[in-house]
């Protein structure tokens, strides 16, 4: 109980500092909602089947987005501030607090998503029509959590380097590429292939594609159950390692006593 | 020491360097060579397999790879120049640098001269993606005239990223910013296609933008098109880049007025 007592006070600051300066949901709207643009520009007469694999990718980049800036500047932004050192003396073991965090911002992953998808259908004035309502849902909400599960898997890492901000920019693209948040992976040379099936989001949006698309022609063969099995599999090993991962870290984090240099 | 202050190239030089060893203080140089060689392939690697997905007869991989491999300049000479006020204000600076007598062109031109030194590595850099991994036909190419184009594009964005960077003296963070038009080029500056792709209202927007005139001017040096026939896009984009910066100063004094006046300069 106090461990899930330290999350949900987590819980409640993480969503307290997001409140205090709202805008920053600006940055990890803008990237995707771009992006979900160009793609659709250079469609230039979309068909409402490529408006919606464009702003379900875009929905997906949206998540993905903001899971990665704030797991990036989960720990960073407590050294700046000078509250790490009170955050890993604390007795609650730091993965309970760092899991309340990433709860708050995997709501407010949602809320990204459904923006970009909600402004690119009233922009091209395409009805969100998808083909199983309740399917879509079940894949949006998982392909989310497997985002989250990534981006705990990489605040761990974070935390060792005072670089964190420069991976944080550094790792969108290539997630975005490495998903086929935009286009089937098979574009893809072939050996990158076992890397983006490795990575969780992938099978997540083929999900996704496969609930919303009536005619959906470039999926996995694993078909959408496939898709959800491979997915949780995924997001099941990220929050083992992750939590392994803080463990190590916590551990490396005293002996070395750099955890406060930035 | 007055004469010090009150030479202005003295002052650009050591804001200067004083700003490239900011910068590796807090960056591992590891981690920017790492950045260095990673971000532009990955831009590149997106937007030309949306491209071939796409197939759109009129946008091929080679004007997509061409495109970003300048566009890819946006995260040096937009995003990291957009960022210096927003900085100094983090790093509890900003009074002691507005207090001063020194110049503030000078210093501020001096915040971004490095990343300028950056921004023309990071396109190098990208071109040979392009040429290397994305198959992009340089054989025609009038190097000369390549170089040229990227040399005016590096300083006419950089431009543009120290006017957007005035707007940090008064705005609480100049991210928010810095993020916004970091993106709003791969739409807006025919990066990924032509500007005649745009809703006629945005074209105008377009064409406010040096990088516009860049990208085009770029693809056709790749096709062989000489000094002479690059020259007009040149000279638009050197003039957009001057207006930029001109208007930038003007704007960073109107919003160093209005940040003291309002007392929001040290507000982050």
């Amino acid at each position: 109980m106090p461990r899930l007592r330290a999350t949900a006070a987590s819980f409640r600051h993480q969503a307290a500092m997001f409140w205090a300066e709202p805008q920053w949901i600006i940055p990890n709207i803008i990237a995707p909602f771009v992006l979900a643009m160009v793609v659709l520009m250079l469609y230039q007469e979309p068909s409402p089947e490529a408006v919606l694999y464009a702003v379900l990718g875009g929905g997906m980049m949206g998540m993905w987005g903001n899971t990665l800036y704030a797991s990036g500047f989960s720990i960073q932004s407590d050294r700046w501030w000078g509250t790490v050192d009170a955050i890993f003396s604390a007795p609650s073991p730091l993965i309970w607090i760092i899991g309340g965090r990433t709860i708050w911002n995997a709501l407010v992953g949602i809320v990204n998503g459904l923006f970009v998808l909600v402004a690119a259908m009233v922009i091209f004035q395409t009805p969100l029509e998808v083909a199983d309502f309740w399917l879509f849902m079940l894949a949006f909400v998982l392909t989310l959590l497997s985002l989250a599960t990534l981006g705990m898997l990489f605040s761990a890492a974070f935390v060792l380097t005072r670089s964190a901000q420069v991976l944080t920019n550094g790792l969108e693209f290539p997630i975005y590429v490495g998903t086929g948040s935009m286009f089937p992976i098979f574009l893809l040379p072939y050996w990158s292939h076992p890397l983006s099936y490795s990575l969780a989001p992938t099978w997540g949006i083929d999900a996704i594609r496969y609930a919303a698309l009536p005619a959906y022609a470039d999926g996995f063969s694993v078909g959408y159950w496939g898709d959800i099995l491979y997915l949780a599999i995924l997001s099941v090993l990220y929050l083992t390692v992750s939590i392994w991962l803080y463990k190590a870290v916590d551990h490396r984090a005293r002996k070395t006593a750099n955890l406060m240099r930035y | 020491m007055s004469e010090n202050v009150s030479n202005p190239l003295r002052v650009f030089w050591s804001s200067a360097v004083l700003a490239k060893r900011a910068l590796f203080a807090w960056l591992n140089p590891a981690m920017w060579i790492m950045q260095l060689f990673g971000m532009s392939l990955f831009q590149i690697a997106f937007f030309v397999y949306v491209a071939k997905f796409v197939n759109n007869s009129e946008v091929s991989m080679e004007f997509v790879a061409i495109g970003n491999a300048l566009q890819s300049l946006a995260y040096v000479s937009v995003f990291a120049v957009c960022n210096i006020t927003g900085e100094e204000k983090n790093q509890g600076t900003i009074e002691n640098l507005l207090v001063s007598p020194a110049n503030r062109f000078s210093v501020f031109v001096g915040r971004a001269a490095f990343q300028i030194v950056n921004g023309l590595a990071t396109v190098t850099i990208a071109f040979l993606y392009a040429a290397l991994i994305f198959n992009v036909d340089f054989s025609q190419a009038n190097y000369l005239g390549l170089a040229t184009v990227i040399l005016v594009t590096t300083f006419a964005m950089t431009g543009f990223g120290l006017m957007l960077s005035s707007l940090g003296l008064f705005l609480r963070t100049s991210m928010i910013v810095a993020n916004i038009f970091l993106f709003i080029g791969l739409l807006l500056c025919g990066v990924n296609f032509p500007v005649s792709f745009l809703p006629g209202y945005l074209q105008p927007f377009s064409y406010a933008i040096p990088m516009t005139y860049g990208t085009e001017a770029a693809r056709m040096a790749v096709q062989g098109a000489s000094l002479g026939e690059l020259s007009g896009l040149l000279g638009m984009e050197a003039l957009v880049g001057f207006i930029v910066m001109i208007a930038g100063y003007l704007m960073f004094r109107g919003f160093e007025y209005l940040a003291r006046s309002k007392g929001t300069l040290d507000r982050f």
